[in-house]
């Protein structure tokens, strides 16, 4: 039950994230040149998306020993936490600057409305585009955090609901999501894969943890450490 | 095409950002992979603990890179 709490949790939070990164691209394209272009672009980036769940999901889930696929989703899924998790601390320890939904809302805006006198196309592609590439991430989110803990159907229910909820928040809105608090999303996220993928690479190594999956909490809080040690290495270097 | 490259170039992008921490977080796993099967829960904490210097590592290295001032050429 724990377990699928966290898997659920895990999809859902990292899938929000993508798609208010997809959401920013579909309004600004929506609100400049009209909404038929870029909802047929939007649901047609979602159909192959839904088709690579499906193909990709079923065929690891069904003909991969679970050692191995534990070792390989766990690798695969250190590197994107890590990934990202690298990248929050950064952000954390301003090395880099935060991203802002309102500003590549704004950025897309006027890119558009120099390409206006082409055919939309343009829209529709923009947003095949967007939603295709951030879904992309969203697809490995929900396969690798669901795959390997028999969890697969939490894990495509927790990026729905992430995808439900960004959509009709955008329906409402109308605006780019500019108050999700991305960048400490995206921390927090990657820190819990970052933890799911050690503790899967570590059972596909044939390793036993001590507690089984409660052992995550401990990843978590190492991971944590670490990266808010980073974060203080960065603002202070005299101290390394 | 180009529609292809950025596909392809974000897939790449989701699981390694710098080649050089990509290949020493496989080579830590490579090792943990070694080790485990014959040190047990020992090998699977040297490996956590890997895999976080590594990341305070490769973070305060980029973080010193990018706030250091540029030089003028």
């Amino acid at each position: 039950m724990g377990q699928q709490v966290l898997i659920f949790g895990a999809a859902f939070l990292g899938s929000a994230v993508e798609a208010t990164e997809a959401l920013t691209i579909v309004l600004a394209v929506g609100l400049t040149r009209g909404w038929r272009a870029p909802l047929l672009g939007t649901v047609a980036a979602i159909v192959a998306l839904a088709a690579l769940v499906i193909l990709f999901g079923q065929l690891i889930v069904t003909r991969i020993p679970d050692s191995a696929l534990k070792l390989l989703v766990g690798t695969l899924l250190l590197l994107f936490g890590l990934n990202w998790l690298h990248k929050a601390v950064l952000r954390s320890a301003g090395a880099v600057a935060m991203r802002d939904e309102a500003r590549a809302y704004q950025q897309t805006v006027s890119q558009l409305q120099e390409t206006q006198s082409r055919t939309d196309w343009v829209g529709f592609v923009l947003a095949l585009k967007g939603v295709f590439l951030e879904g992309l991430e969203v697809v490995f989110i929900v396969i690798g955090v669901g795959g390997t803990g028999h969890g697969l159907a939490t894990a495509v229910a927790g990026g729905l609901v992430a995808a439900a909820v960004v959509a009709a928040t955008g329906f409402f809105v109308r605006r780019p999501l500019a108050r999700v608090p991305e960048n400490t999303l995206k921390y927090g996220v990657g820190v819990i894969l970052t933890s799911l993928g050690t503790f899967w690479a570590a059972e596909g190594m044939g390793a036993t943890w001590p507690g089984d999956f409660l052992s995550i909490f401990v990843l978590v809080a190492v991971y944590f450490g670490a990266s808010r040690l980073a974060v203080e290495l960065i603002r202070r270097p005299a101290l390394a | 095409m180009s529609f292809l490259r950025a596909a392809v170039r974000q897939v790449v992008g989701l699981f390694v950002s710098d080649w050089v921490q990509g290949g020493v977080v496989l080579a830590i796993i490579a090792a943990g992979w070694l080790a485990v099967s014959r040190l047990g829960t020992p090998a699977v904490v040297v490996f956590v603990l890997l895999i976080a210097a590594q990341l305070v590592w490769f973070a305060r290295a980029e973080g010193v890179r990018r706030s250091r001032p540029q030089s003028p050429s």
